[in-house]
């Protein structure tokens, strides 16, 4: 009697909440899926349809076969990974020195960091829209590069001091001890016991270009277009085809939620550490 | 774990610039590539039989077609230029012109269309229309299109109506066919798709500008806010705020909406061009057909859709380019684009085709010819398109403005 | 860590440059060249008429409706948005903190949202909005809260609501993690004391859980803020905007008027007054950081 009381309890107090929310969190892709996988045709005739009467892959067969889908996966992909390697290339080295050494100016120049991450990204926008015109990199993966980099060298800076701070310093002196130099010991021991941070951080660098549209809207689109503005022309260009565009919002979402998952808990306890010890 | 993810990381990173070194492709040197911008209702079509008998035509020449989304091209033109990075040629609209030429982005054409022998195929009155106000012709033609009322046929013959000629004999008309079809106490057809959303302009001028509004008056002064305007205005809002004859997604309906809703029976009359005959056709067959708006307080007034190509100053090819774009105003080639977007040849020589079951559009389409009008060739024309007039139209069908304050917003527009 | 010497104290700076470099090159001094460019007329299609105009574009801005509407919606933005994702971030993260066999699936389903690209997440949302085949609409007249299906997007009452509740399910995840991790750093200890003394559940949450988590709470809410306050992407997708100016914010205004209207003038200025704006909520951040990050010692 009392162990049935305690179960209906806990299916009032936690099961059926943290349900429901999982519900909402997930019932967007949900209702997506079923979406894509209904015949174009049923969704013009109007009307919700729960369960599409013939499921069809249509929709993900006309993605691909009609309209450039794969040219702008290859985009997005070059677009993630080299933003990735630049951002990581940069603030590697920027966080070991934040980490291990106490100079002049130090915290004038970590908090430079931290502030400049915060300003308004159409702030950025107009000049960099001039320099990449200027330069001639409109249109071209650099642009993208570099735009992304303006989020991503502050953020990742900071969330890799953090991982580095984690790493005794003892290591580094042993290295020294046993001769490296400090470069060697920062590449050869520091460097590899944070590189699960590193990982985690890089990967989240490759999901926010994968992600990213304002600057991706502005600074390319022609040559160059990724998953986001892709997605956005095809709202202009069919005729709200729904079937199409949901078929097209699942399979880009996928990478970027099984990439999530294999970082996650190196991303979350990356970023709660600082606000934990607040 | 961590060697699996390293492991990850290296396949992405060297597939990714396995990939991104493999994939530029370079034409040969003595080939000229003229990068060409256009955009197409239907994104099934292709362009590319056209494409390749000119470059079968031209040899040296290859042309890089890029469809352009709708609802993105103005601004992509627009910062593609001010970027300096524009195409060489791409389809333009009349009303960007002076704001084009104002920003110097475009090529005069004149010296090369004195030596182009189609000159005298395309009817003068397109030259007319298109030639800038500084006298020099920086656009070729490519297409005309004006805009006329679509209506179901059968619902007409059900309720027993006529095709109205005046505004208030369109009004009583989509009242009548405004109503519940099922009994359920909802509305399901509404007899009007009105587009609020950009582009709805043209809707706002069948009935705006036909009773009495006008952008300039006789002296060059701003007159969008003149007590006829403000009363032709409110008769438009009230279509949608008093008559409810259009569905309550207006404010928001644009190109796409407005078709749709057509499409699937849920309006009974919208304007639109001859593009959309072939996707009605498929939807309606015979119960579809076509009729001039109807006439306003001082006579009629439908929107010339227009659609020219214009070279880009700072194309480096621009003898290629301009030949790609008298290419496609030369009459075959003009009637197999005109194929692809279902629009009107601007050639002279294309007029006595046998249009088969498009006939009646096609007679929609010339009934509307004598009062066809274009919006002013002005710099602030484009910005009053695309942000402007929808933004104010919005508000004032949503009731969040007067008839009055809308038309002094679009007023000071120009001023 | 004290070395002598002149190379190892160039050291750290060396291993700075590439970033401080970069910093400088594509942020800092594109940002000067935004605020030079508040103070110019630089519309694109007027070359005649550029030049220096001095403060008339931010005494425009304070004329201006639209701009009015823009800084008004902004504020309600900010604090929908945050406090949205704030209580239901808060339920999720006290449910998470329970002891349930399923909970770590649950929590991973939960983060979804949160890395959901903000194009799929506008055009998800927008498609269950839909006023003639919407899911939502579906559900609330099955459910009798509506009587007839409502065009969320296309009413200036509903469009900026709507686009709220979206970005409240983009970004409740994160607030869940963060409290989480509060909730799971509060000893266990404090809670047996309290039962010992005999505390009920709403003691035991307002005397110890509420305490021990504000400091984490506040600085989730500042990081938002800022976040929320920038974000224009969403919106921009979902309404453009519109209807009329029922959904235009301060960063969507800038977008707008720099890449439709090109007027890269004006556009900076509101930039710049959203970056005014900011200010002091990024310092009573910054303060925080300098009090309690160790990083910074």
């Amino acid at each position: 009697m009392k162990r049935s009381s305690h179960a209906m309890r806990s299916l009032f107090l936690i099961h059926l909440p943290v349900l429901l929310i999982v519900l909402f969190a997930i019932g967007p892709y949900i209702w997506s899926l079923i979406s894509s996988i209904t015949p174009e045709g049923a969704i013009a005739r109007g009307g919700v349809r729960y369960f599409p009467e013939e499921p069809t892959l249509e929709n993900y067969r006309r993605l691909f076969a009609r309209i450039h889908f794969a040219d702008n996966i290859f985009d997005s992909m070059v677009v993630a990974t080299l933003s990735m390697l630049f951002g990581l290339s940069v603030s590697v080295p920027a966080s070991y020195s934040f980490s291990r050494f106490r100079f002049r100016g130090r915290r004038v120049l970590l908090l430079q960091f931290l502030v400049i991450n915060m300003f308004p990204v159409v702030l950025l926008l107009i000049p960099l829209f001039v320099i990449m015109s200027r330069t001639g990199l409109m249109d071209t993966y650099f642009a993208l590069v570099f735009a992304y980099a303006t989020f991503t060298i502050p953020f990742s800076t900071w969330m890799m001091t953090s991982f580095f701070n984690a790493i005794p310093r003892e290591l580094d002196e042993q290295a020294q001890i046993d001769g490296c130099t400090q470069l060697a010991a920062m590449m050869r021991v520091i460097v590899p016991i944070a590189m699960p941070g590193i990982t985690a951080t890089g990967i989240y660098i490759f999901i926010t270009g994968w992600n990213e549209f304002v600057f991706a809207s502005v600074l390319t689109g022609s040559r160059v277009t990724t998953i986001p503005i892709a997605l956005q022309n095809m709202v202009g260009e069919f005729q709200i085809a729904w079937g199409l565009l949901t078929a097209g919002g699942v399979i880009s979402a996928i990478p970027v939620i099984v990439l999530f998952f294999f970082v996650q808990k190196q991303l979350i306890s990356g970023m709660t550490a600082g606000a934990v010890k607040g | 774990m961590k060697r699996i993810l390293l492991a990850v990381l290296v396949i992405v990173i060297v597939a990714g610039f396995a990939v991104a070194g493999a994939r530029p492709e370079r034409a040969a040197p003595d080939v000229q590539t003229v990068r060409f911008w256009y955009h197409l209702d239907d994104p099934e079509t292709s362009l590319n039989p056209l494409i390749q008998k000119f470059e079968a035509e031209n040899p040296g020449i290859r042309i890089q077609a890029e469809r352009v989304p709708w609802n993105a091209y103005h601004q992509r033109l627009l910062t593609s230029v001010a970027a300096g990075n524009p195409p060489d040629v791409a389809q333009i609209k009349l009303w960007w012109q002076p704001q084009l030429v104002e920003m110097g982005a475009l090529a005069p054409l004149d010296d090369y269309i004195a030596q182009w022998n189609g000159r005298n195929d395309v009817y003068d009155r397109v030259w007319e229309l298109t030639r800038h106000s500084d006298g020099r012709q920086y656009l070729m033609p490519l297409q005309m299109v004006i805009l006329y009322m679509y209506y179901r046929v059968d619902m007409f013959n059900e309720l027993g109506l006529e095709i109205p000629t005046t505004r208030d004999e369109f009004l009583r008309v989509a009242q009548a066919l405004t109503r519940d079809t099922t009994g359920n106490g909802e509305i399901d057809v509404y007899g009007f798709g009105i587009r609020g959303a950009r582009g709805g302009h043209d809707y706002w001028g069948s009935f705006v500008l036909s009773s009495g509004a006008e952008f300039f008056d006789a002296q060059g002064n701003v007159a969008l806010d003149s007590r006829e305007a403000i009363a032709a205005n409110q008769w438009f809002i009230d279509l949608f705020r008093e008559h409810r004859v259009s569905p309550p997604t207006t404010p928001n309906d644009g190109f796409q909406e407005v078709i749709a809703n057509m499409l699937s029976g849920r309006t009974a009359m919208t304007i639109h061009h001859k593009g959309s005959a072939r996707q009605m056709i498929d939807a309606w067959g015979d119960n579809i057909s076509a009729f001039p708006v109807p006439a306003g307080l001082t006579g009629r007034w439908t929107s010339f859709g227009d659609e020219q190509n214009g070279v880009f100053a700072a194309s480096d090819v621009q003898d290629a380019a301009f030949k790609w774009a008298a290419f496609l105003a030369e009459a075959e080639n003009n009637q197999l684009w005109q194929e692809s977007s279902g629009q009107v040849s601007i050639n002279i020589s294309n007029a006595d085709r046998d249009f088969g079951d498009l006939t009646r559009f096609m007679n929609a389409t010339t009934d509307s010819a004598d009062f066809a009008g274009v919006l002013p060739a002005h710099p602030a024309t484009a910005e009053f398109v695309e942000s402007v007039w929808p933004a104010a139209m919005q508000r004032a069908f949503l009731g969040e403005i007067t008839s009055e304050q809308m038309m002094r917003d679009l007023a000071n527009h120009f001023r | 860590m004290k070395r002598s010497g002149h190379r190892a104290n160039l050291y750290p700076y060396a291993l700075l440059s590439p970033a401080m470099l970069a910093t400088v090159c594509i942020v800092l001094i594109p940002m000067l060249y935004t605020v030079s460019l508040s103070f110019m007329n630089h519309v694109l299609w007027r070359p005649q008429d550029m030049g220096f105009v001095g403060l008339a574009n931010y005494a425009r801005a304070l004329q201006d409706e639209v701009f009015a509407i823009s800084f008004r919606n902004t504020i309600t933005w900010v604090a929908g948005v945050i406090g949205l994702q704030l209580i239901l971030g808060f339920a999720t993260a006290l449910l998470l903190n329970r002891d349930f066999w399923w909970r770590g699936l649950a929590r991973s389903l939960i983060l979804i949202p949160w890395v959901t690209p903000s194009v799929i997440t506008a055009l998800m949302w927008r498609w269950m909005y839909d006023g003639n085949s919407g899911v939502i609409n579906d559900i609330l007249v099955r459910l009798g809260v509506i009587e007839r299906y409502i065009p969320w997007l296309a009413l200036s009452e509903t469009s900026l609501p709507a686009v709220m509740i979206a970005l409240m399910w983009q970004g409740f995840p994160f607030f869940a993690v963060m409290i989480l991790a509060g909730l799971q750093a509060i000893p266990t200890d404090l809670y047996e004391v309290a039962d010992v003394d005999g505390a009920n559940i709403f003691q035991k949450f307002f005397r110890i859980t509420l305490p021990m988590i504000t400091p984490i709470l506040f600085t989730t809410i500042l990081l938002r803020t800022i976040w929320v306050a920038n974000s224009l992407d969403i919106i921009f997708i979902m309404t453009g905007g519109g209807p009329g100016y029922a959904s235009y914010t301060l960063p969507l205004f800038a977008y707008i008027r720099a890449y439709q209207g090109l007027d890269f003038g004006y556009a900076s200025t509101i930039a710049v007054y959203l970056t005014l704006l900011l200010v002091t909520i990024v310092a009573v951040y910054v303060v925080r950081v300098l009090r309690s990050e160790d990083a910074m010692r």
